[in-house]
């Protein structure tokens, strides 16, 4: 039973053919079972329908992915990874990435990741958030940047043209809440967490100017901060009930049920509010980049190596296998092929003719032109969750009416951050 | 015969205490251990610093208000977990035939049986201003939607009806129990003085049961040191820290924003001796 998890043996180098027209490069010998930790996406699931193909590919190996939401995924990824290391594969992201790498962690992925998988295919937005100090950590399952999305049927009715600039969108928020017609005006993210509200609320800040650090100093105490927040706070006026301490879950429930007229979100949400099967409104919405000077969140999730679980080379190779097969063009394919516009990272998926066909021509120039705008906003460093689930607490306290003073807040937050840095010399 | 005779406690309770001395014992001193250190969970080394981090929790508001909350946590579920069960028990006792007594002893218990973090959703959903039943009537009356678990002056108390839900009708039918199994005299002489039904109650059945009363409410108060995945699911501690109990910020410190491990130590070990302290002084009150 100890050793289930334990993967044994080494690769053999060879080019195989499985699974009929599906081709892949290296043939492998590995047994047992990669373990993998991971938050729920549909890719993955899809992916566990094809078990047998990765055992022939491997050698005879299984996978076992445990999920876990979000935030839950990263503190249970973080004790397992500074601990034991049971888990050969880890999800991360943008916002640990940093963190993961510096620890020790992970192991570089290139040095494992076949080459006939063709990482350079990646979207290079994704490549760059999954790239720290130079190296490679995951490859990417998801990521991009915001989209504004939008009700057409709703800003037709009130004579509204999708707003360019930021004042555009705040009037056109105000004037499209009718909360006695069960609309409101937009759906923010105010659950604390650097990947919760901080999240949507950076676009503000960097959009205003806002700088995290200056070296080892911070400075973003200052106007644009202020300015963000009161803007975030506003808008928080005609966002929909719940939104308050929710996160993405209910930002995006409240918009796919027919409940809010437009919202700034991370692209995936078009996918899903394109989905009939999930969404009320799929006949109706239109998208944009963000206003005007809003910057869009760049962000990327994906899957590493563990350095602990994979305790030679042979193992480490072993979950680079099945990380190259997860992220193959052949998966990404067949989860275009499910419709899980999320899931795709390819620049040769997504230009592909299929992609095209299935989605149109306008969102493939929305994404471009929203890449434009696409920025890292957070401070990419090892100690980001630190600081920014700190700022979710105080953002939270605001945004609840637990505490008023916003320039208070972020001067507790600097004293923080001044702590943080001295704890981390 | 006689040392076989007085060894045979040593011998039963020799594995049992090896096995609590392994779970509890090891990892208790290994908390206080690295309490004095400065250990992160991206630093596998630390170096010891004394007494820093209990100095450093005093001037924490983060901590000072998990105190209040957990306190607040703690006599708010107990207290109203005893109501309820007490008052049910006996309306139970009072008012219900033997076969309702039965099927309603059952429909009490299926609550508590319930896994609390699968209670938790049910209910968070039950709460949601858009889509729950419990918040339906008042949008539906008002038009303007109820967000319990978003107004820091409501949220503790909403989870707080969740837990009591769970525990208050478990204990409900323990009351029932309880009251059945108690002799019928002392109730038929009382109502032969022309007792009123609550004084009959209050003077005779409940002090006749304070003992198992006093265990439940310790196994209330224990139980309620443990609600972190009730309030975890259902608030995460929010709005803001207004939910936020020590066990959670604890596990907040240690595991999902800092990995400060030894902070997260120090929390653990004050609990640990202020539980202790309170839980041994209440106990002695008690008996008296």
């Amino acid at each position: 039973m100890k050793k289930m998890n334990t993967l044994v043996s080494s690769i053999a180098i060879a080019c195989a053919f499985f699974g009929g027209s599906v081709h892949f490069a290296s043939a492998a010998e590995c047994s047992g079972t990669i373990r993998v930790l991971a938050q729920p996406r549909d890719g993955l699931t899809l992916l566990e329908k094809y078990k047998d193909e990765f055992a022939k590919l491997s050698g005879g190996a299984d996978f076992k992915i445990d999920y876990l939401n979000e935030n839950d995924r990263r503190a249970k990824t973080k004790a397992d990874a500074s601990t034991i290391g049971k888990y050969n594969v880890y999800y991360v992201d943008e916002a640990n990435v940093a963190l993961f790498a510096s620890s020790g962690w992970l192991a570089p992925l290139q040095n494992y990741y076949p080459k006939d998988y063709d990482y350079a295919d990646f979207d290079p937005g994704r490549q760059k958030v999954a790239t720290y100090d130079g190296k490679v950590w995951f490859a990417p399952l998801t990521g991009g940047g915001d989209l504004m999305v939008y009700r057409k049927d709703l800003l037709e009715a009130a004579g509204i043209q999708p707003p360019k600039t930021l004042d555009e969108y705040v009037a056109a928020v105000k004037k499209l809440n009718q909360p006695d017609k069960g609309i409101y005006g937009t759906a923010l993210r105010g659950q604390r967490g650097s990947g919760a509200n901080v999240w949507r609320w950076m676009p503000f800040f960097k959009g205003f100017g806002g700088q995290w650090f200056d070296g080892k100093t911070p400075v973003f105490d200052g106007d644009a901060a202020v300015k963000a927040t009161q803007t975030y706070l506003e808008l928080f006026k005609y966002s929909a009930p719940g939104s308050q301490t929710g996160g993405w879950d209910e930002a995006v429930g409240a918009f796919t049920s027919g409940q809010v007229a437009m919202l700034i979100e991370s692209t995936p949400l078009v996918g899903m509010a394109l989905d009939k099967k999930s969404s009320q409104v799929a006949d109706k919405i239109g998208y944009a980049p963000p206003p005007t000077p809003l910057t869009g969140g760049g962000y990327g999730h994906g899957l590493a190596i563990g350095a602990k679980a994979n305790k030679d080379e042979a193992a480490k190779q072993c979950a680079g296998l099945f990380i190259g097969w997860a992220t193959s063009k052949e998966n990404e394919q067949r989860r275009l092929a499910e419709g899980q516009f999320s899931e795709l990272n390819r620049t040769s998926v997504m230009t592909s003719k299929t992609f095209a066909d299935m989605y149109g021509a306008a969102l493939g120039q929305a994404l471009a032109d929203t890449g434009k705008v696409t920025a890292v906003n957070f401070w990419q460093s090892a100690q980001w969750p630190d600081l920014g689930d700190r700022w979710g607490i105080i953002l939270e306290e605001l945004i609840t009416g637990t505490r008023t003073d916003i320039k208070g807040g972020l001067d507790e937050l600097n004293g923080f951050a001044k702590d943080l840095v001295a704890r981390g010399q | 015969m006689k040392n076989a005779r007085s060894l045979l406690p040593t011998v039963f309770l020799t594995p049992a205490m090896a096995i609590l001395a392994v779970l509890a014992l090891v990892p208790t001193v290994y908390a206080v251990f690295i309490s004095f250190q400065d250990r992160e969970l991206s630093r596998p080394d630390g170096r010891f610093i004394g007494l820093e981090n209990y100095i450093a929790l005093f001037s924490d508001r983060r901590f000072l208000n998990a105190i209040k909350v957990s306190l607040t946590w703690e006599i708010l579920t107990v207290a109203l977990t005893l109501v309820i069960a007490v008052g049910l028990g006996i309306l139970l006792f009072e008012c219900a035939s033997a076969k309702m007594r039965n099927f309603l002893s059952l429909l009490f218990l299926m609550p508590v049986i319930l896994p609390r973090v699968s209670a938790a959703f049910v209910w968070k959903f039950a709460f949601h201003p858009l889509y729950g039943i419990i918040t339906y009537p008042y949008k539906a009356i008002t038009g303007q939607p109820l967000d319990l678990l978003s107004n820091p002056f409501t949220a503790l108390g909403t989870v707080a009806l969740v837990d009591v839900w769970q525990w208050g009708l478990f204990f409900a039918v323990i009351v029932l129990k309880l009251l059945e199994t108690l002799p019928p005299q002392p109730f038929e002489a009382a109502r032969l003085d022309h007792a009123k039904t609550w004084e009959i109650y209050a003077y005779v059945a409940l002090p006749m049961l304070k003992a198992p009363l006093i265990s439940l409410a310790f196994v209330k108060m224990i139980e309620s040191l443990r609600a972190f995945d009730l309030i975890y699911v259902m608030t995460r501690g929010g709005p803001g820290i207004s939910t936020e109990t020590l066990d959670m910020y604890a596990f907040s410190q240690g595991f999902i924003e800092s990995g400060r491990i030894s902070y997260a130590s120090s929390m653990a070990v004050l609990m640990m001796i202020a539980t202790s302290v309170a839980f041994t002084f209440i106990w002695k009150r008690a008996k008296i």
